[in-house]
């Protein structure tokens, strides 16, 4: 009973202090905590893949929206998809993006993350956090976040490098494949390469 | 001759737009092209950036890589100027000053540690700059991807440049050819990402087209470039990506027979 109960009081304990931290901060200094946080795991879990992929995983979840990032990049088939066909899809879409941007930060380990401002977005409740990522003797490579906010939480909705932004450039890709092979075919596809890449490592 | 080796496929390519897709008219001739051009990297140029990264030292990539962007730079001055952009322009005429001086004609990057940093200017922004729109998306033959309007700083190289200067072939022929190693040389980190894609045609063409719209309004564009069809789009989903795309003419599916 009591390890039960203390597991319990552990999870309480840090999804509250989590939830708080989150409230209080922009997404100025999410990007600036975030992004140094990040750059330490990989750097301390150089050897050990997964288990620097389930850090950087675990410190990112709470700002992350992954179901609207989800919902964005799959577009109009996202309303016709169940709820299990939608979670599947956010879970498979979240395995792929982390996969993404490690295997691009790995290169990037001893970069310095420079927050150059923020933009406003649409509305209130949109903002763009503008970075460069920089290494020494490179030219700096632009690296934007897009919040939005969700209640009292700034939460992370999409990622651009270069202008180059995850959800965009995946819509052609899952629209095409949802076509041909439907939303299953998809978090097939989707799980198959989160799989295979895996088992690489 | 090399150059008309160019330029002829890109009239080509012009003469036969027929609008199918909102932002790829040319898709049909484009995707064969990018077969083929990935068959000639598969089988020459990757193995040659392979080795070249492999076997020569890093000092010496790293000099052959500041020689090209030294032209760059060079380039990115009347670029800039013409968009009115005098910082800018006055910064790439400092780097190239510096450079080609101290820099032993562009192979030390002294400039970057002064710091005069690095502007981002061809022409193909210029001409964005000044509202011209990006025409058909081009996947050119052993080259890559442009779209009509780009296409305007690989030409504009071709009919000036400091190669005018090496007269004999095999000057030309080994100028062009490290040229080409290095600039595949420095996209190799992504190989693997476009590897992994389910259509890495389309990813290499959307990556593409919203890197240049970013660059063309310097990093701050005033809404994202909607990509995907117009049907993929959720009608309900945010004002800024379903606008500019309702505004299409019948964007018509290409993966729809």
């Amino acid at each position: 009973m009591y390890p039960l109960f203390s597991k319990l009081l552990l999870i309480i304990t840090l999804s509250f202090t989590a939830a708080v931290s989150v409230a209080n901060d922009s997404p100025e200094q999410i990007v600036r905590s975030t992004s140094k946080d990040v750059l330490d795991i990989i750097k301390k879990n150089e050897k050990d893949n997964s288990k620097m992929r389930d850090l950087v995983d675990q410190r990112l979840s709470p700002l992350a929206d992954y179901n609207r990032m989800t919902s964005l990049a799959v577009g109009r088939y996202w309303k016709s998809a169940t709820p299990a066909q939608q979670d599947a899809l956010s879970k498979e879409f979240r395995t792929m993006m982390i996969r993404t941007y490690l295997s691009a930060l790995t290169l990037y380990k001893n970069a310095q993350i420079n927050v150059r401002g923020t933009r406003a977005g649409n509305d209130a409740s949109e903002q763009t956090v503008r970075t460069e990522v920089s290494l020494p003797g490179q030219k700096p490579i632009p690296l934007d976040f897009s919040f939005e906010k969700i209640g009292s939480e700034w939460k992370v909705f999409d990622i651009s490098v270069e202008g180059i932004s995850f959800i965009n450039n995946h819509r052609n890709q899952f629209g095409a494949v949802i076509r041909k092979d439907g939303i299953d075919g998809l978090i097939k596809s989707l799980s198959e390469k989160n799989n295979t890449s895996r088992q690489n490592k | 001759m090399l150059r008309r080796l160019i330029v002829f496929p890109l009239l080509l390519l012009g003469a036969c737009a027929t609008p199918q897709n909102n932002y790829d008219p040319l898709e049909p001739i484009n995707r064969p092209i990018y077969q083929m051009n990935k068959a000639v990297d598969d089988a020459v140029l990757r193995p040659v950036a392979k080795g070249y990264v492999r076997f020569v030292p890093p000092p010496l990539r790293k000099g052959v890589d500041n020689f090209f962007e030294n032209i760059d730079d060079l380039f990115s001055i009347p670029a800039a100027l013409l968009q009115g952009k005098a910082t800018p322009a006055s910064k790439s005429f400092g780097r190239v000053l510096v450079n080609s001086t101290v820099g032993v004609g562009g192979l030390i990057d002294w400039a970057s540690d002064l710091p005069i940093e690095k502007q981002n200017e061809d022409l193909g922004q210029t001409l964005g700059y000044w509202g011209l729109p990006t025409g058909p998306y081009l996947m050119v033959p052993f080259y890559g991807p442009t779209t009509l309007r780009d296409s305007v700083e690989p030409l504009s190289r071709f009919i000036w440049g400091p190669i005018d200067y090496v007269d004999d072939l095999a000057g030309q022929i080994t100028y062009y050819s490290v040229y080409i190693v290095n600039a595949r040389a420095q996209i190799l980190p992504l190989d693997k990402i476009i590897n992994e894609q389910a259509d890495p045609y389309a990813f290499i063409r959307d990556s593409y087209l919203q890197r240049r719209w970013f660059k063309i309004h310097d990093g701050n564009p005033p809404f994202p470039l909607p990509m995907g069809s117009a049907e993929d789009l959720d009608a309900d989903a945010d004002s800024e990506e379903a606008a500019p795309i309702a505004s299409a003419p019948s964007a018509v599916n290409p993966e729809t027979p």
